[in-house]
């Protein structure tokens, strides 16, 4: 491998990650204020990005409508899964609503493969024609690019929400204390529902970016963006969003690096020894203080 | 004399009502197909289809009367279908559980991951009292992998052959492309059908063909980012490029190519790109590729086919229509082997069956006559398609040489 290539790998790996980092974003918010997993979040994003194409074969929409369209259908699919898998059931269970999670993941999945017969069905993106030359071999994509940048907003947009907000107060509050919170007059209940719909509007927003970088939506999404979205958030610290946001970066630039150096059948591989390589040295994550085990 | 005469009418009513069901049950003695495949997950369109044709094909030999048993009353076929998911130990579990019912023959796999241990559990030799496998008739319509009938005696195919269709095709095309002698190969390194048909048959078939293999770039199934395997391609400079891929990664490197200017000359797919997919997740990127198939309605025969599948909901394609193939094939079948389709002959019918298969030389296609080998493979007619304007055309015929 040569410089060039080096630096095409971790560019393309640093601007796909964006995707990551906000898959990473959705379940590290979730698991802050529920300290419950949900590992139905990524299949939330893609099904919120298949409610956009769904909407777009009735009405035809501009690319950046549909992704608007996109965090809204994650939105509501969010909340459903609210509703579903931690309303109604007892929080005290939290196997139960893990494996709420696990069985509204395949529902999910299931469903997108009965209404499309497991198509892959073609996804509008933006500047996809455009691409940024240097050199014979070094490229960096439009679309990519446009991908990476709308992250960013979104990232600043929910921070803005999470720090600038009283909805954003209520979250934290409920992360930090729910007791407290509630005796300050908070409704837990509420503050759930609605960091499962915004964390449904960025999955949205993500399920759509990631099918407008591949072109093509497929239900053969859901299961490696939800591997890729817990690795981000392990990694990141659960709860973390600035460290999701890093380790999604991370994430994509390893795994596009070792993909180049040492091929698609060992990349998966490196991606998961810079997992345990975390869990073991820094269980906490990239922002967690220094921890030692027991 | 009223009581008389009702008796009469009873006894009159009687005997008609039983004489109806004594001809309605000779009429619908049901000969049971038991299909099965994938229906979930990305290859549900693969079962969806299959089970479509199947049943069109079943319903065109009712309508023509059913089938004629071995004691002279006529059959009707009934068609089922079973979901295995592309799964090996889903796949066992449906086809024993398809021997334990009624059902003469299965017709299935779809996935050549399930097909080659499932054939693995019938038993190898036929009459080989000491292997406890199962007995049951299998004929497979879309599992391509080469060379699986062979693993036993009960297993058929009417699929069609890769190593015949790529060698001709890059004979062909080497002889009509002089100017192009590099290839570059793109394949998707954890499916069966995909790894085996770029190892074992593209790279073979176009080096022995002439043409100077560069090298591969390789994908996996899930993946959604392909710019390292695209920017090898580019580096590589080839002449043609073969992508050995099902259609969701097709359409993700087509368009990564695109974006990053890889116009390879000639471009060249894999024969399951050959469908309905590829066009609607890419037809843009994927105009020109040229593919191999078993399947194109342009005989009387094959529209017929499609024209009856698409009214049961699905699409005959390289896949589907050679189940269409298989039914027919088995109504013959059935019918000269005189299979009784009664519960107390239920072995004896399957016996009957595989025996029948097993000696048939050649039979129709929808596109001519098929070939069958010894080991219970097919060798199918076969044509050149090229995506053109969103739709599968014709591009060349071999058989027309």
């Amino acid at each position: 491998m040569d410089l060039v290539d080096f630096v095409q790998s971790i560019t393309d790996g640093l601007l796909f990650g964006a995707t990551y980092a906000l898959i990473g974003i959705g379940f590290t918010m979730i698991f802050g204020v529920m300290h419950k997993i949900n590992l139905a979040y990524a299949a939330t994003s893609i099904a919120g990005a298949y409610v956009s194409w769904a909407v777009g074969t009735l009405l035809p929409l501009p690319a950046l409508v549909t992704f608007v369209v996109a965090a809204i259908g994650g939105g509501i699919v969010g909340y459903l899964v609210y509703l579903c898998c931690f309303k109604f059931i007892p929080v005290t269970s939290p196997l139960a609503t893990l494996l709420g999670t696990v069985g509204m993941l395949i529902l999910i999945d299931e469903i997108i493969v009965h209404e499309t017969n497991g198509m892959p069905q073609p996804y509008p993106a933006l500047f996809d024609d455009v691409y940024f030359e240097i050199g014979e071999f070094y490229g960096i994509r439009g679309d990519l690019l446009f991908i990476f940048f709308l992250s960013l907003i979104a990232t600043a947009i929910l921070l803005y929400i999470l720090y600038r907000t009283k909805l954003g107060i209520a979250t934290r509050a409920v992360a930090q204390q729910p007791v407290a919170a509630q005796l300050c007059g908070i409704s837990i209940e509420r503050t759930n529902a609605s960091t499962f719909v915004i964390t449904g509007l960025l999955g949205g927003l993500a399920g759509a970016m990631i099918g407008a970088s591949v072109g093509v939506l497929s239900p053969l999404l859901t299961l490696p963006i939800t591997i890729k979205g817990l690795i981000v958030t392990v990694i990141g610290g659960l709860g973390s969003i600035p460290g999701a946001i890093i380790a999604g970066l991370l994430v994509g630039a390893f795994e596009n690096f070792f993909q180049a150096l040492r091929g698609v059948t060992e990349r998966d591989m490196y991606v998961m020894l810079l997992l345990f390589a975390f869990l073991t040295f820094r269980p906490g994550g990239i922002f967690s203080k220094t921890t030692s085990r027991d | 004399m009223k009581l008389s005469k009702l008796l009469l009418t009873t006894a009159a009513a009687a005997l008609a009502v039983t004489g109806v069901s004594v001809s309605a049950f000779s009429a619908d003695r049901e000969v049971k197909i038991a299909g099965f495949g994938a229906k979930s997950g990305v290859v549900r369109s693969f079962g969806v289809n299959t089970e479509a044709v199947m049943k069109a094909a079943v319903k065109h030999i009712n309508d023509k009367g059913g089938i004629k048993l071995g004691d002279g009353t006529m059959g009707k076929l009934t068609a089922s279908f079973d979901d295995d998911r592309c799964n090996a130990e889903e796949g066992i579990s449906v086809l024993r559980r398809i021997a334990s019912t009624d059902a003469v023959v299965a017709v299935g796999p779809t996935c050549s991951n399930v097909a080659e241990p499932l054939f693995g559990i019938l038993q190898k030799k036929v009459d080989d009292a000491s292997d406890s496998g199962l007995q049951m008739p299998i004929f497979t319509d879309t599992a391509i992998k080469g060379g699986l009938a062979k693993i036993s005696q009960w297993a058929f195919r009417n699929v069609p052959n890769e190593t015949v269709m790529y060698q001709t095709m890059f004979k062909w095309l080497m002889g009509k492309h002089p100017g192009i002698k590099t290839i570059y190969g793109g394949v998707e390194e954890d499916f069966a059908h995909s790894r085996f048909t770029w190892y074992k048959v593209m790279k073979v078939r176009s080096a022995e063909a002439g043409y100077d293999v560069k090298g591969e770039s390789k994908w996996l199934l899930n993946d959604t980012n392909f710019t390292t395997q695209v920017r090898e391609m580019k580096k590589a400079k080839p002449d043609a490029i073969a992508i050995s891929a099902h259609p969701f990664t097709t359409c993700g490197v087509l368009k990564e190519m695109q974006r990053q200017r890889v116009k390879p000359k000639l471009l060249i797919g894999l024969t399951s790109s050959s469908s309905l997919e590829t066009l609607n997740g890419c037809a843009k990127q994927a105009e020109g590729i040229i593919i191999p198939t078993s399947f194109a309605p342009v005989t009387d025969d094959a529209r017929a086919a499609a024209a009856a599948t698409a009214e049961m909901g699905g699409s005959a394609d390289l896949h589907s229509a050679a189940a269409w193939e298989i039914v027919l094939i088995l109504a013959d079948v059935m019918e000269k082997q005189g299979i009784m389709a009664k519960p107390d002959t239920l072995q004896a019918d399957r016996r009957k069956i595989r025996d029948g298969l097993a000696s048939l030389k050649s039979t129709a296609g929808l596109l001519g006559k098929i070939k069958r080998t010894e080991e219970g493979e097919a060798t199918k007619p076969y044509l050149y398609v090229h995506a053109k304007t969103g739709e599968w055309a014709v591009l060349h015929d071999p058989s027309q040489q």
